[in-house]
């Protein structure tokens, strides 16, 4: 019914995840923008922040952005939503990045690879991890909480301990050194020249793209699909199921629910989103899988992506990632902008705020290492990041989301409060 | 039986009856909604196809269990889908529906059975059949069935009588399969003067009356809900792309009208509010495009935008005082103009309506609202310029069971806030020289009082016209405005002639006050009993710091009673000195339906006031 955005005809309409058509346009322009965003366009340079996302300098960060979404939205549906706290991500993700290698890398001496194409290798690395979290879950039915979070961490340790065992090092690369990524080139089997070329360059449809905006496009692609299967999966039956656990297990069960099942399906397809996620990071972003990487401060990063961003949610984890991936880098920009500007307020600030390497009073430091109790800008976002998450924590338990639910509750009771 | 009706001769091809005109829409717009109840937590949609289905298997299903021309059936239950079916079903066989209302307690439902003697019984759900069931066997004798719809409840109940609604369906569909002409039959042989209705007045003065309503007082009714179109302000009668949100009792004639007779007259939508609690939430759903309410609805609209805008936050406050002092200006200018804008309230709307006023009526659902009505029972005047100024065409009507309703309105354009409007064109309608007594005389003035021709006599004057026992008169010769109940007038001990409706819509115009009764028959001066409003006297007491418990503790209250005695004071500076209230006292006791202190629909029964609280009373002239 045309203005009656509240008159729900049937569970169809209600479940909707765009109910109104201002939501879908603004949707759609949104997209629009994220394609045409690395594209050489008159219209994307006039927009703010747009103009210099697409450049490449910026580029890998958001490819770095979209590939934290995919882990991140996996460990939504864990965490935020089936309330199962996991510490293990990471190495779910290694599990992934292993696999990846091992089914898209070349083989050698040492070396295990049997350089399958890609549309093997990346849904292979996530059925792996989630054969893995599937073989884990059953401990979550007997443990909850904190001890939970134990166990998941121990995991963590296991698979850095894999990587670094001689058995392991056949799949993950020699100790510390760690071994090629498969590349993204995307062909039908194993032919020499790819259908389509990741790595050069290129023009496409009459746009210059470079190898780096190939990249984006392709984690952008598959991005949208695992926020939308994400979506999917919290709003109809499976979702509602493990809500119900996360809020209450023992309820759930006796509403129902099997809570066993549900748990394994819950780390199930939380694993797979981190076993794609950690096959993208290693082909896309670092080049090289290293088993080192995939350790404790990762699980601990992703964990700060999603309560920042807003757990329990699918906006969350995107909102979340683009925040905690780019701060550091606004943050190193804008020190970096504030070191050169002289005179005015913002040159008064930047002489009380800022220590060059010659000595000053100001809390940043801007040369590489640290001469005291100054902090340079690299740790000044570690603290930012620990201030942030202690402050959403206490303050706004949904995150950055939940500041978008309060806003737009504020208009939608205008001029009432309530 | 006294009318004045012009009998339609027969045709043979069976008189128009809200049957008949529901048959139609299933033929012309099969597809179209006609219902919507909702039912966990969606709206279940009942296309016109469905909906004359489900009538015709209910009036089978009648016609199995034996009902005959003019017999009765009795309809307890809230605004549900069935309601209107069952009516319908019940007008298609020839059949009299007698609505009951859902509050109505074991001792009325016992008179209204032994009154009415009604051969089938419908009460929808356990709370309702478990009154009908104690009623005495021998004043129920006339029920063969009682039929129910919510089956919660009635597992171990073994009563013969009872009949689960989703059988009696299925009795209506073998009947169907045997003589599916048979409901034809019936209507082809419907007349204008069958009776179509018994409506019970709600009795604030002595028992129930059944009014008798014949098919061709509900036709005259639906034509002029047709095609009376001036009367909205964009000219546009009812039509199907209309919303229509269904709360108030359908057996009282007001929503009847409004809901069951303007959609088989003009194909509305009718929305069913889930319960009179959660009209507000389903308002907001609905949007509803045709709104009806009581006054008492539209003062507890008006009292919730002031709270919740008193609640708002600073910045939202600030907007929400523009807001309405805009609105009231507004109001004001419109009043004065019969409706329309001047220059001033036009710029100030505009200002206004992006504002605060766009969001304030989607909050209240009535975004969408092109012509909104108030009736039934005398508004403040200032509630509804409050209304207007916000942009709800609102319009107060008059008419009464008697005369199916029809008697006056205000026309858009020509809206005169505090009088109830213009007659309608074409009706007989006149004031009585000696009291001043509105009487009318059309085709919708009903046939008699069931079973009672001496109080039929009494309603009728010799010359064939309804005396409607309203007090009126003529504001600029055009408008009407209702001064009183003749019965009400109060005559002092000083023989001042004084109306106390008039008194008491002043008091109840004030947020804190629910009911107001003003006494002074043959007294020395007049004094009041007010009923205070709990929720806004509550809300009141907590940001005063005022600590209370009960609603009787809260009316002892010296800081509430100086509260009430600032409205009495402020009421008093707008009458005559003789017409002052010069004492009052705060009833201790929410008034109640159950109790006797109320009709069903929320009136004063003043005879069991001053039963009630003759202390009182007395308390204040001695």
């Amino acid at each position: 019914m045309y203005g009656r955005p509240n008159l729900y005809t049937s569970y169809k309409q209600e479940s909707q995840i765009l109910p109104t058509w201002s939501q879908k346009i603004v949707l759609g322009i949104f997209l629009l923008i994220l394609l045409a965003m690395p594209l050489d366009l008159w219209l994307t340079e006039q927009i703010p922040f747009v103009r210099f996302l697409g450049d490449n300098e910026w580029l890998p960060l958001i490819n770095k952005v979209l590939v934290f979404a995919i882990a991140t939205l996996g460990l939504n549906l864990l965490a935020g939503v089936a309330g199962q706290v996991s510490l293990g991500h990471a190495f779910f993700m290694g599990v992934g990045a292993v696999t990846a290698v091992f089914l898209g890398g070349q083989s050698s001496d040492n070396l295990h690879g049997l350089g399958l194409p890609i549309w093997i290798w990346l849904p292979g690395a996530g059925v792996a991890a989630a054969l893995a979290g599937v073989i884990v879950s059953p401990v979550a039915v007997r443990l909850r909480g904190l001890y939970l979070a134990i166990v998941t961490l121990g995991l963590v340790f296991l698979g850095i301990h894999f990587g670094n065992t001689t058995w392991g090092a056949k799949f993950a690369g020699a100790p510390g050194l760690g071994r090629k990524a498969p590349k993204l080139d995307i062909r039908l089997w194993k032919e020499e020249t790819p259908l389509i070329n990741l790595d050069d360059d290129g023009r496409w449809l009459g746009f210059d793209v470079s190898d780096k905006a190939k990249t984006y496009f392709l984690l952008l692609g598959l991005t949208v699909i695992f926020a939308v299967m994400a979506k999917n999966i919290i709003r109809t039956r499976t979702g509602r199921a493990l809500q119900a656990i996360r809020d209450r297990d023992i309820a759930a069960e006796v509403m129902g629910i099997p809570e066993f099942r549900y748990k394994v399906i819950a780390f199930g397809i939380s694993s797979f989103y981190a076993g794609v996620a950690g096959a993208l990071f290693s082909a896309a972003l670092s080049g090289q899988v290293l088993a080192a990487d995939f350790g404790l401060f990762f699980s601990v990063e992703f964990i700060a992506v999603l309560l920042i961003g807003g757990a329990g949610t699918t906006a969350g984890p995107l909102v979340g990632a683009f925040f905690v991936v780019m701060i550091p880098k606004f943050v190193e920009t804008f020190t970096k902008w504030l070191d050169k500007t002289e005179g005015g307020i913002t040159g008064k600030f930047a002489d009380v705020a800022l220590t060059g390497p010659e000595g000053d009073f100001g809390v940043i430091y801007t040369g590489v290492q640290t001469p005291g109790w100054q902090l340079n800008v690299f740790d000044w976002n570690i603290v930012l990041f620990g201030f942030l998450i202690i402050v959403f924590l206490i303050f706004e338990p949904l995150g950055l989301y939940g500041v978008w639910i309060r806003v737009r509750n504020y208009w939608k009771r205008w001029p009432f409060s309530y | 039986m006294a009318t004045t009706l012009e009998k339609q001769p027969s045709t043979g091809v069976g008189s128009t009856t809200v049957a008949s005109l529901a048959r139609d829409w299933a033929q012309r717009a099969p597809n179209q909604i006609a219902l919507r109840e909702k039912d966990f937590g969606i709206w279940q949609e009942y296309s016109w196809e469905k909906t004359w289905d489900l009538i015709e298997l209910a009036a089978h299903g009648l016609l199995a269990l034996g009902i005959d021309v003019g017999d009765r059936v009795t309809i307890h239950a809230e605004d549900r889908p069935e309601w209107i079916i069952l009516d319908l079903a019940t007008v298609a066989i020839r059949g009299v529906t007698v609505g009951l209302y859902p509050t109505n307690p074991l001792a009325e439902v016992e008179y209204l059975v032994g009154d009415c003697t009604p051969k089938v019984f419908f009460a929808e759900d356990q709370e309702q059949a478990d009154k009908v069931l104690e009623v005495d066997r021998s004043v129920a004798a006339s029920i063969t069935k009682i039929l129910y719809v919510e089956p919660r409840g009635f597992g171990d109940y073994d009563d013969p009588r009872l009949m689960f609604w989703v059988d009696f369906l299925e009795l209506g569909r073998t009947h169907r399969e045997q003589n599916p002409a048979a409901v034809d039959q019936r209507m082809a042989a419907a007349e204008a003067d069958d009776i179509m209705t018994l409506v019970y007045t709600s009795g604030t003065t002595g028992p129930p009356k059944g009014a008798m309503l014949s098919n061709a007082n509900a036709a005259f009714a639906i034509d002029k809900i047709i095609s009376e179109t001036s009367r909205i302000p964009d000219g546009k009668g009812p039509n199907p792309s209309d919303l229509i949100v269904t709360y108030l009792p359908l057996c009282h004639v007001a929503e009847r009208i409004f809901s069951t007779w303007t959609l088989v007259g003009a194909g509305p939508t009718l929305n069913f509010a889930e319960s009179i609690d959660t009209v507000t939430a389903n308002l907001r759903e609905i949007q509803p495009t045709i709104f009806f309410a009581v006054p008492r609805i539209w003062e507890r609209l008006h009292a919730s935008v002031y709270i919740r805008g008193n609640d708002a936050t600073w910045f939202k406050k600030k907007f929400f005082d523009f807001g309405l002092k805009a609105a009231s200006i507004i109001g004001r200018e419109k009043a004065a103009t019969g409706g329309s804008h001047t220059f001033k309230s036009r710029l100030l709307y505009a200002i206004g309506q992006p504002l605060v006023f766009r969001a304030m009526k989607e909050r209240l659902g009535l975004r969408r609202c092109r012509y909104a009505a108030s009736g039934a029972a005398a508004v403040a005047p200032e509630v509804l310029e409050f209304f207007m100024g916000i942009g709800i065409p609102v319009f107060e009507l008059y008419g009464m069971t008697e005369n199916s309703a029809v008697a006056t309105c205000n026309f858009a354009g020509r809206n005169k806030l505090g009088t109830v409007g213009e007659p309608y064109p074409d009706i007989g309608l006149r004031l009585d020289e000696e009291t001043g007594e509105i009487q009318t005389k059309h085709p919708g003035n009903f046939q008699g009082y069931w079973n009672k021709p001496d109080k039929t006599a009494e309603t009728m004057t010799s010359d064939g016209w309804l005396m409607t026992g309203d007090v009126g008169e003529w504001v600029d010769g055009t408008h009407i405005k209702i001064i009183d109940r003749i019965k009400h007038i109060i005559i002092t001990s000083g023989g001042k002639n004084i109306s106390p409706s008039e008194i008491e819509n002043s008091l109840k115009t004030s947020i804190f006050v629910k009911e107001a009764m003003v006494i002074g028959d043959g007294r020395k001066f007049l004094s009041a009993l007010v009923g205070i409003e709990p929720e806004t006297v509550g809300d009141w007491a907590l940001r005063k710091n005022i600590p209370y418990t009960t609603y009787r503790d809260l009316s002892e209250k010296p800081e509430v009673i100086e509260l009430i005695q600032g409205v009495v004071s402020e009421t008093n500076e707008k009458f005559a000195r003789v017409e002052n209230v010069r004492e009052f006292r705060l009833i201790p006791k929410e008034l109640d339906h159950e109790d006797g202190e109320l009709t069903a629909t929320q009136k004063l029964k003043r005879s069991s006031m001053m039963e009630m609280f003759g202390d009182l009373v007395e308390s204040m002239y001695t």
